[in-house]
């Protein structure tokens, strides 16, 4: 059992199996077995992924990624969608910190400000104004729980282990990756003027998506506008 | 500094499994803000692979596809509440499956089961915060120059 493919199936299908038991099915029975198959699930995968040769810089990744990941899993499974909202909320914050901590700094600011900040809450406006009571009927049951978590993890199982180069490492791959090296990277993307880099880079190679960017919020405004408009008309 | 090839690997299966697990919430669940909360989880996920990617490359242009994935999500997030709240009005609900008249000609109803009441399964109610702080004392001076405080 020490086979990378026969751990990797494994914590897939706990996975699974762990996902359906957590998601609502009517009733609450089995969602303490689905947290801890899934957490086992969890610990076998983290146990698998490469080491990135530092404790600190690991324990800092498996943190923020176990934060990330964990939260999201909540934010999909709990059944009242308040909660669903601020579990995504914290789903973000871990997205962030793993942004900061490849050096994206204007990216995981961009995140909590526009994510958390705009779309979240819009989110928990229209809960608030659509069910305030919280839990709903509907809330309680999925459709097709067991063959969405099946799917959703094993398609998680195959990439992850094409990623990890589980399926043929004795195949040389066609393109070997070149990882670039500490003084390069300091000269590109880890630059200290990060933000003038990345302004620099968007409003010069980039400036028509930003102006289209631009021309599609408008749209997107308009559009909603007439949407609402329409509905008071009726 | 880190083992850039570790880094990539650990960032691309991050992402891989915020996206299915987003597909999973999309495809189970059955309120709508519920699933439009699943699908910007899949977008999270494309974003940690894309910003792996652009330190992977030493490029910005992953970086910038982020940004422009952040900038469609707002406009994405105005649009779809706008419909979510055109569809409450109408059906006073937020549940998909009053919708499933739109789905395919060849497709079962979806039946919806009794759910089975167990006392386990009533509503847990919200928190509340505790009272705290003391009423604040106004003077009858003021009261007698404004009476509607």
């Amino acid at each position: 059992m020490t086979d990378p493919h026969h751990i990797l199936t494994l914590t897939t299908l706990l996975g699974a199996l762990g996902m359906w038991l957590m998601l609502p099915r009517g009733t609450a029975r089995g969602r303490g077995v689905g947290i801890l198959l899934a957490s086992i699930a969890l610990g076998l995968g983290a146990s698998q992924v490469p080491r990135l040769g530092d404790w600190l810089a690991d324990s800092v990744f498996l943190i923020l990624a176990a934060t990330t990941v964990v939260s999201a899993a909540a934010a999909v499974t709990f059944r009242n969608p308040l909660y669903c909202a601020i579990w995504f909320g914290q789903s973000l914050v871990g997205t962030a910190g793993l942004f900061f901590f490849t050096g994206a700094q204007f990216l995981a600011v961009a995140t909590v400000v526009v994510y958390a900040g705009a779309i979240l809450v819009t989110f928990l406006f229209v809960l608030m104004l659509a069910q305030p009571e919280g839990k709903a009927p509907y809330d309680r049951v999925s459709w097709e729980a067991l063959v969405s978590a099946v799917t959703g993890m094993v398609i998680v199982g195959v990439l992850s282990m094409t990623i990890g180069r589980v399926f043929s490492p004795a195949v040389p791959p066609l393109h070997p990756l070149v990882p670039p090296t500490a003084e390069v990277l300091a000269a590109g993307i880890l630059t200290p003027q990060h933000v003038a880099r990345l302004g620099g880079e968007l409003f010069g190679r980039h400036l028509i998506a930003v102006e289209v960017v631009g021309v599609l919020f408008l749209v997107a405004l308009v559009g909603a506008a007439a949407i609402v408009a329409h509905q008071k008309t009726d | 500094m880190p083992n850039e090839i570790a880094l990539l690997d650990n960032y691309l299966i991050v992402g891989a499994l915020l996206f299915g697990i987003g597909m999973i919430g999309f495809l189970s669940r059955r309120n709508m803000i519920v699933m439009f909360l699943s699908l910007e989880i899949m977008l999270q996920g494309v974003s940690i692979s894309l910003v792996a990617w652009s330190r992977f490359h030493n490029d910005f242009g992953g970086q910038m596809l982020v940004i422009f994935i952040i900038a469609v999500a707002a406009c994405e997030a105005a649009l779809a509440l706008a419909i979510v709240l055109t569809l409450f009005a109408r059906r006073g609900k937020l549940d998909v499956v009053d919708w499933q008249l739109l789905r395919e000609a060849n497709q079962p109803l979806f039946q919806e089961e009794a759910l089975p009441e167990t006392p386990a399964e009533q509503e847990e109610p919200l928190p509340h915060l505790a009272p705290a702080g003391v009423e604040p004392h106004v003077s009858t001076e003021e009261t007698d120059y404004r009476p509607g405080v």
